[in-house]
């Protein structure tokens, strides 16, 4: 192997803990060993650079103004007195920027600009990008940018999004997309259980709260036609192709670059500074910079979804599974992102580990005017693992048996056939994982 | 308004205005990027540096309140070379994920290590307490922070030697 | 499509990007007081900062004008005068729990001190800054309630002592005029054993605003009560000191006491409200539950 080989292959070694190089052969320097991960040293020493760690020169500083209510029509916005702020180089708002088009990760729903006669939809919506020399004059222009709305009714909860008379908050209504589950005769089975056991569940709004807000830096290369974005992303080509349909642009002409990244979660698989960078950035000719304060990270992107789950679930007299119904409903916020593949995949998890022959499951993701919903560490399963555990703990105590060996009766095994019908064909370990904790806990049948 | 202060052993004259925190001045005037910025509000850590000889959150000092300290960032600590056993530990106890939360961390291990040498756990997640992590690392970094005082405990009794 | 700004180039400069006009740093008391006479409530005093940088985060460019008391080292002392404690303003929640004379003399203060925010905090927030803020939920505050502390108001050429269960007249309101500073907190001793317990409520160990704070401080004369300073934060529009209950303890010994119906007796005088932290009722509950904790660990300190 050549010297640049063996650098380019301890390089991918490294970042990738797998060596792909030289074909599929077990490892001798990592399986079974510690691996130090490859970037610690610039961690611990602040070499690292996160996206807020770039600095240029003759850089310009972005502040977004945002939605004044979470469902009106925007009827006017004066920028004027903002423009007089001393240091302010731009404010674009939507009339700027006519042929910009809509994004997002499922469902393109997501203005980029909100423009008079149009809604915003919940307090993260944009309103106008100020750019200013500094971060205080931006601040300063913001927050004197006038605005009026015609307020509407405001919908947080998603089964009153859902009614008959509850305003659109998109124009094809609020349910953004229903799934269907169905194996066996669930109602037959229900007849023949000898226990059934309905319950509603809530979960609610959890922020994924990475340590680093989201944040970026754009600089415009005016002679390639090139526009380089520093910011964090999960899906580095998706962002890619996402922001250049949205400035109509072609993808070779946005370059997504990406730093360390400071935490995620699920977070970041969202466009979120992207777009007013690239906006800012060719307007401008300098390059430019987005930070969000903390608040403004919670208050504009994404959540996990609080989901409604009413389980119905029968077991026979011997403590096995018979039936189980299931219902999601999930508040997705006021745009898609990810909503329309957490809920039902959610849905699909909705019997958890365990073995149950007939189903029936609907799903329904909704709009409502709330911060939007989007992925985050579990996309749906941790609110069923909530529901469908509590199903199990209540169905055990009336089957007076003891809860770890209800669960092992019904628990997966290989072989086993989830809920949207895939066969698990090799390395279930969920018996020997609640045998192993039964262990480990001393367990005494829940008894103290 | 111009203030004078000790920044990693060095001493710098700035220019500086009230409504600049230590926290912008640090990254921003000095390009000591190693201090972060979380929550703007003294709540996770991330800006965490030593000013004269106390944890402080630099997001929460009005620049002009800098005048005359002493203070220490992570970029004072140890070189990519020449690490300090504290940084050393983060990294051999796999403490480090995204990093974000780490100079503020290795920061208030190091505070904690010089007014107490042997930490029990408890002690350490005492002095640790300001600071959050959200890979939710914390054992890894507790037992980073143990790891360093058994090295600096080997460091002082060779150089007793 | 993206055309270039017109604005570019070209800026129309008639209103400033930041407010700020004055920063004042006094290295003495006098020089303050003197500023603040001029300046009353046109001026944002700093002193720890810990709570003026959040109230203003983002707005830090509108403040105009600036009182930094950092520099006055005549208000961090903390002395004994006439068997009487007092404690300069910008005294830090860290000085408060490493002061051996505080541990000694003021134990549930230094309790209270060290559940205070996190290191970060505790370094930098001030006993003035966290009375001056007059948060229900001022961890400090129940304990100097306990204490009987004053204040010391003083403005140029006049100053004015107050009773700590006298200063809070509401959610962060009090009677501090605009030209005052706070400069002293001063705190009678005792030669008689006093015992106390400190217990603060919150959602975690760290960085949390209290859900419900209790200080108890009991002076003993052999094993007879003489005193009993039970106060409380968050379960009212200001901290409060229960006298009631404490005259209910006054000539027994600890023995005689029941610890269960005294935590019904907290219960029945607080009025907490719902918010974030906590429901009334949990409140209530919780008040009643911890009075009889700190009484137990009285019992447990006493031997």
């Amino acid at each position: 192997m050549t010297d640049q080989n063996k650098r380019i292959k301890d390089y991918f070694c490294k970042h990738t803990t797998r060596c792909t190089i030289e074909g599929v052969k077990k490892s001798k320097r990592f399986v079974g060993h510690d691996v130090l991960k490859a970037d610690a040293w610039d961690k611990v020493t602040g070499e690292a650079v996160y996206p807020d760690d770039i600095f240029f020169d003759d850089l310009l500083y972005v502040k977004i103004k945002r939605a004044v209510h979470p469902h009106a029509i925007l009827k006017d916005i004066d920028i004027s007195q903002a423009k007089k702020v001393e240091g302010v180089v731009d404010i674009v708002i939507a009339e700027d920027i006519p042929d910009v088009r809509q994004f997002g990760l499922i469902i393109r729903d997501q203005p980029v600009l909100i423009a008079p006669g149009e809604k915003m939809r919940y307090m993260g919506d944009p309103l106008a990008i100020v750019v200013a020399e500094t971060k205080e004059a931006a601040k300063k222009a913001r927050d004197l940018i006038k605005v009026k709305v015609e307020e509407l009714e405001v919908i947080t909860d998603p089964f009153r999004a859902m009614e008959d008379d509850a305003p659109d908050i998109h124009p094809d209504g609020n349910i953004v997309i229903t799934h269907h589950l169905n194996r066996g005769d669930v109602d037959e089975a229900f007849k023949n259980s000898a226990i059934v056991e309905e319950n509603r569940y809530q979960t609610q709004f959890i922020d994924q709260l990475p340590m680093q807000n989201e944040a970026g830096v754009a600089l415009y290369d005016e002679r390639r036609g090139v526009i380089n974005i520093w910011a964090a992303t999960q899906w580095l080509h998706d962002t890619q192709a996402d922001v250049a349909q949205s400035l109509r642009l072609s993808k070779d002409q946005i370059r997504i670059i990406q730093p360390t990244i400071g935490g995620a979660f699920g977070k970041k698989e969202d466009v979120s500074v992207h777009i007013h960078l690239a906006i800012a950035a060719m307007r401008t000719g300098r390059p430019v910079k987005l930070c969000f304060t903390r608040e403004e990270s919670m208050i504009t992107q994404s959540k996990r979804h609080p989901i409604t789950i009413i389980n119905k679930t029968g077991v026979d007299r011997d403590g096995y599974l018979t039936a189980w119904e299931t219902k999601f409903i999930g508040d997705t916020g006021a745009y898609a992102s990810s909503g329309p593949a957490v809920v039902h995949k959610g849905m699909y998890h909705a019997t958890g580990p365990y073995n149950c022959p007939n189903l029936r499951g609907v799903s329904h993701a909704v709009y409502t005017n709330n911060t939007y919903a989007g992925a985050m560490r579990g996309f749906g399963t941790a609110q069923g693992a909530f529901a469908y555990e509590q199903q199990m703990d209540i169905l055990a105590e009336k089957l007076s048996i003891d809860p770890a060996e209800f669960r092992l009766k019904n628990i997966y095994q290989k072989d086993s056939i989830t809920p949207n019908g895939q066969q698990l064909t090799h390395s279930v370990n969920a018996e020997e994982t609640i045998k192993r904790v039964m262990e480990l806990s001393d367990w005494k049948g829940g008894r103290k | 308004m111009q203030i004078t202060f000790t920044v990693n052993g060095e001493e710098r004259e700035l220019e500086v205005t009230p409504y600049t925190r230590l926290l912008d001045l640090l990254r921003e005037d000095l390009g000591l990027t190693g201090v972060k910025e979380g929550c703007g509000k003294g709540e996770c850590g991330a800006c965490t540096v030593i000013m004269n000889g106390e944890l402080t959150a630099s997001c929460l000092v009005p620049a002009p309140q800098a005048d005359q300290a002493e203070i220490l960032t992570v970029e004072g600590l140890g070189t990519r070379d020449d690490l300090h056993p504290i940084q050393e530990s983060f990294v051999e106890a796999g403490a480090v994920q995204c990093g974000y939360c780490i100079p503020g961390m290795i920061l208030a291990g190091k505070r904690l290590l010089d007014e107490n040498p042997q930490p029990t756990e408890k002690e350490v997640r005492y002095g640790l307490s300001g600071n959050i992590c959200r890979c939710t690392g914390y054992a890894k970094i507790i037992d980073a922070v143990m790891m360093a005082a058994d090295k600096l405990a080997v460091e002082g009794s060779d150089s007793n030697d | 499509m993206i055309r270039k700004s017109p604005m570019k180039q070209e800026n129309r400069q008639t209103i400033s990007g930041a407010d700020f006009e004055e920063y004042f740093q006094p290295q003495n008391l006098e020089k303050a007081l003197e500023i603040k006479a001029e300046y009353s409530d046109q001026i944002e005093v700093a002193a720890g900062t810990t709570d003026l940088l959040v109230a203003n985060y983002e707005q830090l460019h509108q403040i105009k004008n600036w009182l930094d008391l950092d520099k006055i080292d005549e208000l961090r002392k903390i002395e004994i005068l006439e068997n009487e404690l007092h404690i300069g303003a910008m005294v830090t929640h860290l000085q408060l729990m490493k002061s051996d004379l505080i541990k000694e003399k003021l134990a549930v203060l230094a309790a209270a001190a060290e559940d205070v925010g996190s290191p970060q905090i505790r370094s930098r927030g001030t006993i003035g800054g966290n009375i001056c803020t007059s948060s229900p939920a001022g961890d400090l505050l129940a304990p100097l309630l306990s204490y009987e502390a004053s204040f010391k108001l003083q403005k140029a050429g006049a100053e004015r002592i107050v009773r700590a269960e006298d200063f809070f007249t509401g959610p962060k309101r009090n009677l501090m005029e605009a030209d005052e500073l706070l400069t002293e907190i001063i705190i009678p001793l005792t030669e008689n054993e006093r015992e106390g317990a400190w217990v603060k409520v919150g959602r975690r160990k760290a960085l949390v605003i209290s859900t419900l704070t209790l200080s108890v401080v009991l002076e003993f004369e052999a094993d007879k009560i003489i005193e009993a300073g039970i106060a409380l934060g968050s379960v009212a529009p200001t901290p409060i000191r229960l006298w009631e209950v404490g005259e209910l303890m006054l000539g027994s010994s600890l023995t005689e006491l029941d610890y269960k119906q005294l935590g019904q007796e907290v219960k029945a005088r607080i009025n907490p409200i719902d918010d974030l932290r906590g429901t009334r009722e949990y409140r209530e509950d919780v008040a009643a539950d911890v009075m009889v904790r700190a009484l137990n660990e009285i019992e447990r300190k006493r031997g």
